[in-house]
């Protein structure tokens, strides 16, 4: 008995797995083509936060991109790798990326430092690679086929320096994070702002997973300044706010536009009122594309965007508007880099983007937030 | 010459102590487990963290008293310490002779069974909660400011104050005083004695477990309400920071530890003072080097062996 029924056992795998070969062909006979692109990030690992939201709003515009239907018979598909924030993984995935001959473009790293790293791979193996935030000047000149959808330290620098310098601000005292970006950042803010004469009494570096800024702030309160500038992300940025109320320092606070997040105004309370900053993405917009996506991303995600959202949003969207541009279906890589460097004023949820054709440097509109009673609110001055 | 002595200073002073308590917190229970077990618990940064969420827990579900809180932490402290112990540690004390107990390879096991514990309940941890860190309700932050003078404190610092305070005490007089702290100091000192003379190792050893576990989750749970970040990763440069203390104390040596740990936090906002936060770390681990180089048992070892 127990024989008879272990025979009827394997016929039915048998049958159902003859079954299945025939649906697979079938499947296969009637799939559109796929395009890929690959997207690296951090999606484990003390950055995995940005890394998940790029993902997210990177799955969003490719869903709506693929039911859109601008592609006919083909069809974008994104391959997913996690670079945990580590330049060496960022080269093993830049590796992997390029061999798979299906990939005509790439997006990512998160940070300058593993997108310059995977930047040298994919300079060698010309595949055009389009971070959406890498903003250290060497990034786009490594190769031509490096591009990038965020405005540079080189850009926002200046611009905050004018600003601060407009309201009155003579004295400055600047904190950065000590890494690639943060440096850029403090260098490209410190030579703008002493150029119009400002004076920059101290600027304090710290480590990466530095909690305690009470050292920096008492050092910084010693030298008086009218202004405090934050090149730091907004874990650390509600950190420094929640301390330099403690210690009972006056001085106005600024910060790049790294700050911008959320998240920020939940961590610091209501230390982070008073807290000015740019950007170029602000999810208050009363803007159509920018509400859409909002709208769309808050009922996907259960959480409001960022401008790390919205910078991911708009580079997956060049990117496919690349794919489109350069044939669809028979778009090659040589094809998508020669598109992306052609992107003039594309409409994003982060502005109207353009890229240099020459350096490949993105121009966009920043805006002025000021933190109050613990909203972002767009101010003038 | 002297211009740098004014109350910036002593603010730093204070900034400093502050982060050496926290340090301090976290390395009485790290130090008492090396002391008795003489292996390093490298998931006790674990501990703490998960101390931390279940405080946040607590807080946003029912919101009690703050000392509501911290008496779940406590529980919570006891059953990590019993679990960790009976799935990191017990596995590899198959054997009771003194040679197994003595040998290197029962120390690297545990070693590294300690550490994947702590990088799989980390990443657990990550996977759940997300690597951002927890928005923590207002109202429970201890960080109320307190001037004296021109001086700035914060509540949660005399806080950590007051709790490591009472922390070492209490531990003190455990050990010395309380026949739970004899076993633990009879099995620390000689393993193999102690099970000669009746004593209950493998009770005693869940003991100190359960005594270490606790104080690192309390400290975890009170250090999260003081600096307002609660992530997973929040364990691991305390802990880091709780080792070196340890070593430089000449690791057993509970006071040595916590003196160590003052000295890193003060040496720490004083390197931020006079060249850059960037170099205080440089500056706490060239500490640690010059300590072992000048004293190898480190500032408290009284034992013969070198650290």
């Amino acid at each position: 008995m127990s024989h008879f029924s272990g025979n009827k056992t394997a016929i039915k795998i048998i049958r159902t797995m003859v079954m299945l070969a025939l649906g697979v062909t079938a499947f296969h006979a009637n799939a559109e083509t796929t395009v890929n692109i690959g997207y690296q990030a951090p999606f484990t690992g003390e950055y995995a936060q940005y890394g998940i939201m790029f993902r997210n709003a990177a799955t969003l515009a490719l869903n709506e991109f693929n039911q859109s239907h601008r592609l006919a018979g083909a069809k974008v598909n994104i391959e997913f790798e996690d670079s945990k924030g580590d330049a060496k993984e960022g080269v093993t995935i830049a590796h992997k990326f390029s061999d798979d001959a299906s990939i005509v473009g790439v997006i990512g790293d998160f940070s300058s430092t593993v997108s310059i790293a995977a930047a040298k791979v994919y300079a060698e193996t010309h595949v055009a690679q389009l971070s959406q935030t890498a903003s250290h000047p060497d990034f786009v000149k490594i190769s031509p086929w490096q591009f990038r959808n965020i405005i540079t330290e080189a850009y926002e620098g200046p611009f905050m320096a004018n600003w601060l310098y407009q309201n009155g601000v003579r004295k400055v005292a600047v904190i950065n994070i000590q890494n690639d970006w943060g440096q850029t950042a403090s260098k490209n803010f410190i030579n703008a702002f002493t150029s119009r004469g400002g004076v920059v009494t101290t600027a304090e570096p710290f480590n990466p997973g530095t909690r305690d800024f009470r050292s920096i702030l008492t050092k910084i309160a010693r030298t008086n300044p009218d202004a405090i500038y934050l090149c730091l992300f907004y874990e650390d940025g509600a950190a420094v706010l929640q301390q330099k109320a403690q210690l009972g320092l006056n001085a106005k606070v600024y910060g790049s536009s790294a700050i911008y997040e959320k998240k920020l105004i939940d961590l610091a309370g209501p230390a982070a009122n008073g807290l000015k900053l740019s950007t170029t993405f602000a999810v208050n917009s009363p803007a159509q594309n920018v509400r859409a996506f909002v709208k769309s991303y808050e009922s996907h995600f259960k959480a409001e965007p960022s401008m790390f959202a919205g910078q991911a949003y708009d580079a997956t969207n060049i990117m496919l508007d690349a794919i489109v541009k350069a044939g669809g279906a028979k778009a090659t890589r040589d094809g998508v880099r020669k598109a992306l460097a052609e992107t003039k004023n594309f409409p994003g949820v982060t502005g109207n983007t353009t890229f240099d054709p020459v350096t490949r440097e993105p121009t966009k509109v920043l805006t002025h937030l000021q933190i109050r009673n613990g909203e972002f609110v767009a101010v003038s001055e | 010459m002297f211009d740098f002595l004014d109350i910036f200073f002593v603010q730093q002073l204070i900034n400093g102590l502050a982060q050496g308590l926290v340090y301090a917190l976290m390395a009485i229970g790290f130090t008492l487990i090396f002391g008795v077990l003489n292996v390093v618990n490298f998931a006790h940064g674990e501990v703490y963290m998960l101390g931390a969420f279940v405080g946040l827990l607590v807080i946003q579900v029912w919101a009690p008293p703050l000392v509501a809180v911290i008496l779940v932490v406590v529980v919570v402290g006891l059953l990590l310490g019993v679990g960790l112990e009976r799935v990191a540690f017990r596995p590899f004390r198959r054997f009771n002779d003194e040679a197994s107990l003595k040998s290197k390879a029962l120390r690297e096991a545990t070693l590294l069974s300690s550490l994947a514990i702590s990088i799989f309940v980390r990443e657990l941890t990550q996977t759940y909660f997300g690597s951002e860190m927890q928005a923590i309700p207002q109202r429970y932050l201890l960080m109320t400011p307190i001037k004296i003078g021109a001086l700035n404190l914060v509540s949660g610092q005399l806080v950590i104050l007051g709790v490591g305070l009472l922390m070492f005490l209490v531990l003190q007089y455990t050990l010395f005083h309380t026949r739970v702290g004899l076993s633990i100091r009879a099995v620390a000192n000689n393993l193999s004695g102690a099970t000669h003379v009746g004593i209950n190792v493998g009770q005693t050893i869940i003991a100190t477990f359960v005594i270490g576990s606790i104080l690192g989750a309390v400290s975890g749970a009170l250090v999260g309400l003081y600096t307002g970040n609660i992530y997973a990763q929040m364990g691991f440069a305390p802990g880091i920071k709780a080792f070196v203390a340890m070593v430089m104390g000449g690791l057993s040596s509970i006071p040595g530890a916590v003196i160590s740990a003052l000295v890193l936090g003060v040496s720490e906002s004083i390197a931020t003072q006079f060249i850059s936060q960037g170099w205080s770390d440089l500056i706490s681990y060239g500490l640690l080097v010059l300590t072992l180089l000048v004293f190898p048992r480190g500032l408290f070892g009284g034992s013969d062996e070198r650290v």
